[in-house]
């Protein structure tokens, strides 16, 4: 007995539990930095560079709204032990499952889509035409998905998110009056354009992408996590949108420091990367065009690869990258369609590489409310969670953000209608 | 009852309207409520819906019973009794869009439509479709891919599971099946066994571990990954945990604890039986990457006055417990390692001969601290099935097989996996 004990914490040190220590590093740390990917970091540096600061005060309630909502899926996969598909499927039957996933599909697409532009942007930055990097792109996605370890993949793509410190160090560098950033993180004060509201969208869209909370409660499923050690996973949760959300509030201001302040508007992503000039001078274009492009292809792996899992699993069909085209071919079959057809957009002549990043998470922001809309009545289904049903804020919280965004989506889907629509809203 | 005799599908009825005799609609068919048959549950009630308000009809008052009409023998009289109990089983409700195993296959699938015949005068529930057919039918469109899976030759496969196949999961559900077929999953092939249960979500976990006995459940644990399995131990309760892990081998029940928090395995420790326990903790204390990490301390042994037949006695006695018995080591009180027997040898000699004499006199050993490297080339080169560990002072510590040192060199261990539960005997 003694000498189990004496050697115990000897053996905590092999290169076993070092690795499974690492290997813990959690979803919610994953899923917030893939947070940050080519949509992402468009639609904030578009944000800063064409409303300066006045759209800074969405952050704080996104944030919130976040957190509860990658939380409320934690939980949901701890206790359950099962992914939102598959809850889906038991509790909505299949009829709905069905039209989730072409909806998931869909947006996913417009998401892959938009990291096929981000690594022709980026790319382009360095002087490499898309119609050579993104082939070259399309096929490495493949590969790394089908061959790749999806360990190593993720434990390179966190070293690589260290390039996102730049962006507060380039944000204090550019030395806003921090007065007025810290007045306008917390108070609104903005014209109400369809543009306006647009971004508004878009921004929520991109922090609280649909599929994030499909990955967040696969991933705690996979790892194993009951709920008796689920309290390590909400840690999880708060640090990984903490980071995220740090990263996004400061892509904003230093956008705004720089780009607005030069009345620039951002058609290219060389425009966007001008935000960091403060910081590197020279260098400005190369690190974004790096940070931009470790996003874009992380998540490019990401997203479809998940993608095909959530629909597989929710109609049934065999999945695992462990298996080959033979035993899974609708899992393979799915992933590769989905990289193909979204590098195939993008190397369409002329096409618009930012408009498309941005409108991708505009879409995201539109089909969210429906993806809560489901998971709250999962979340309060007491013979589901038992007695870890949603406790009254998070479901006045959730609602809320359901409201909001939906009102919102409406309002701008009725301006593009009727154009005019929201200049007549607001009594001009 | 006139039934067409390839089944009916319960997405083909259910929502259905029910009508009574004098053609009054009285619901919808809401759920179909089972019970225990012999070899398939048969319908005993039909839940109907009207207005929010769920009412009971008896099989025995069913006149018709197809896609096209549900009716009644006669009206529906009272009340229609009490809707829905908790512990009853319900075809939409615990069968339809959940998980089942498939003991045929091996595997946890999700149930897409259920398959119901008429046999004799009873609806049975007969098999489960699995596949996309289900999906497209639930959803109204496999008329339409139907069609054009004609025009361009290449129709979708049915994926039915005959209901003998398939054990469901959830503690109703078993209730479902009787003596006769409960032990579908004990037949199972270890390995089998193993791949299912990774798949099961947390809930079923300890529900379905319980159906097995022990030993069942130890070596389908045994074959699993040690990450995998540490995961289903903790879902069950400590004790039950640690039944388990004592039908277990020591090696592999060492390995499963390892991945285990300290306190946790301290506790399923000290539920085990003591001398169960002791063996693991032995093994515990190695570092994983030496021969005393990897080795089995159960071996068979004999002491080296002993004669071919007490040999022979001793190796009834206790290879049922032990995993490795193609050798006999001869060992004296002291536990100092002097010879060794193959189970080949031992079946040739005649029985008085004594076991000094027919033993292979200095063995091939190695230490507790040794790199696995020895261990694989000793294996490699003398074709060794086992090769024996010995501490520091010669005592015998345990065995290492070439089953584990295999498994931990090839890149294909899977296949290494395969093939070993193939030589199990």
């Amino acid at each position: 007995m003694t000498a189990t004990k004496i050697i115990a914490p000897l053996r905590k040190l092999n290169r076993r539990n070092v690795f499974m220590f690492l290997a813990l590093l959690g979803p919610g740390i994953i899923t917030a930095n893939v947070d940050n990917d080519a949509g992402g970091i468009t639609t904030y540096s578009l944000a800063g560079a064409q409303f300066g600061l006045s759209l800074l005060w969405i952050m704080l309630p996104t944030t919130v709204a976040l957190v509860v909502v990658q939380e409320m899926c934690a939980r949901m996969g701890a206790v359950t032990g099962k992914g939102l598909s598959d809850l889906i499927r038991e509790s909505f039957g299949v009829k709905i499952t069905f039209y989730v996933m072409i909806a998931l599909l869909l947006t996913n697409l417009g998401n892959t889509v938009s990291e096929f532009a981000g690594i022709a942007a980026s790319m382009e930055l360095f002087g490499i035409s898309k119609y050579m990097s993104v082939p070259l792109g399309a096929v490495v996605v493949w590969l790394l998905i089908v061959k790749g370890s999806y360990r190593i993949v993720e434990k390179v793509f966190l070293v690589a998110c260290l390039v996102y410190i730049a962006y507060p160090v380039a944000a204090f560098m550019s030395g806003p009056d921090w007065g007025v950033v810290l007045k306008a993180s917390v108070v609104p004060d903005f014209k109400v354009t369809p543009d306006a509201v647009t971004m508004m969208i878009g921004i929520v869209g991109t922090t609280i992408a649909p599929w994030m909370q499909f990955y967040q409660q696969a991933s705690v499923v996979e790892k194993g996590i009951t709920k008796e050690n689920y309290a390590f996973s909400r840690l999880d949760v708060i640090v990984g949108c903490f980071m995220a959300i740090v990263v996004a509030f400061f892509i904003v201001v230093a956008c705004a420091a720089t780009i607005f302040k030069a009345g620039i508007r951002i058609e290219t992503a060389a425009d966007a990367a001008l935000a960091l000039t403060p910081l590197v001078g020279r260098y400005a274009t190369t690190l974004f065009a790096i940070g931009l492009f470790n996003a874009s292809l992380f998540a490019a792996c990401v997203l479809p690869l998940s993608t095909s899992y959530y629909i597989c699993e929710g109609l049934g069909w065999e999945l695992g990258v462990g298996k080959d085209f033979r035993e899974a071919p609708q899992f393979f079959w799915l992933f590769t369609i989905i990289i193909a057809v979204s590098a195939g957009i993008i190397l369409l002549p002329g096409a618009p590489l930012i408009a498309i990043m941005f409108i991708s998470q505009v879409v995201n922001g539109a089909v969210l409310p429906f993806v809560l809309i489901i998971m709250l009545m999962l979340i309060n289904d007491k013979r589901l969670m038992g007695d870890y049903v949603n406790k009254a804020t998070f479901n006045i919280i959730a609602w809320a953000t359901v409201v909001i965004v939906m009102g919102l989506t409406v309002v701008m889907t009725l301006d593009i209608i009727f154009p005019g629509f929201i200049a007549r809203l607001m009594g001009n | 009852m006139n039934q067409p005799d390839s089944g009916i599908f319960l997405s083909a009825v259910l929502d259905r309207p029910v009508i009574s005799l004098s053609g009054r609609e009285i619901g919808k068919l809401w759920d179909v409520a089972m019970s225990p048959g012999e070899p398939l549950p048969l319908v005993k009630h039909l839940l109907v819906r009207k207005a929010g308000k769920v009412r009971r009809v008896p099989w025995a008052d069913i006149a018709l019973f197809n896609p096209v009409v549900v009716s009644l023998k006669g009206e529906l009289e009272g009340a229609g009794g009490v809707p829905e109990l908790e512990d009853e089983v319900l075809m939409r409700r615990d069968i339809l869009d959940k998980q089942i195993v498939d003991v045929d296959g091996a595997r946890v699938v999700r149930v897409n439509d259920l398959k119901l015949m008429m046999v004799l005068d009873d609806l049975c529930l007969a098999a489960v479709d699995v596949g996309f057919r289900g999906v497209l039918r639930r959803l109204g469109y496999l008329k339409a891919w139907d069609f054009l899976g004609g025009v361009l030759h290449n129709p979708l496969a049915r994926k039915e599971i005959d209901w003998l196949f398939v054990q469901p999961l959830g503690a109703n559900l078993s209730r479902l099946t009787l003596t006769v077929t409960r032990d579908k999953l004990s037949d199972l092939h270890p390995a089998d066994l193993a791949h299912i249960i990774s798949q099961l979500p947390h809930q079923n976990i300890s529900a379905v571990l319980n159906s097995l006995d022990m030993d069942v459940a130890g070596e389908a644990l045994g074959e699993m990954e040690p990450e995998d399995s540490s995961r289903v131990l903790s879902q069950l309760d400590s004790s039950h945990a640690a039944d388990v892990l004592e039908e277990m081998p020591p090696d592999e029940a060492a390995d499963v604890l390892a991945e285990l928090s300290d306190e946790k395995a301290q506790e399923l420790l000290s539920h085990m039986d003591p001398e169960d326990a002791e063996k693991v903790q032995e093994l515990l204390e190695h570092e994983d990457d030496s021969a005393g990490g990897l080795m089995n301390n159960e071996y068979l042994f004999v002491a080296p006055d002993a004669t071919v037949d007490d040999a022979m006695t001793q190796v009834r006695l206790l290879a049922a417990e032990i995993d490795n018995i193609y050798y006999v080591y001869v060992v004296d009180e002291g536990e100092q390692l002097f010879g060794v027997l193959s189970l080949k040898r031992l079946l040739l000699a005649s029985g008085e001969t004594p076991v000094a004499e027919i033993m292979s006199r200095n063995p091939k050993s190695v230490h507790v601290d040794s790199a696995l490297d020895e261990v694989f080339e000793l294996v490699v080169q003398y074709k060794l099935a086992a090769v024996p560990v010995l501490e520091e002072d010669g005592r015998m510590a345990g065995i290492v097989s070439a089953d584990d040192i295999m498994e931990h060199f090839l890149p294909f261990a899977q296949r290494w996996k395969q093939y070993k539960a193939l030589r199990k005997f």
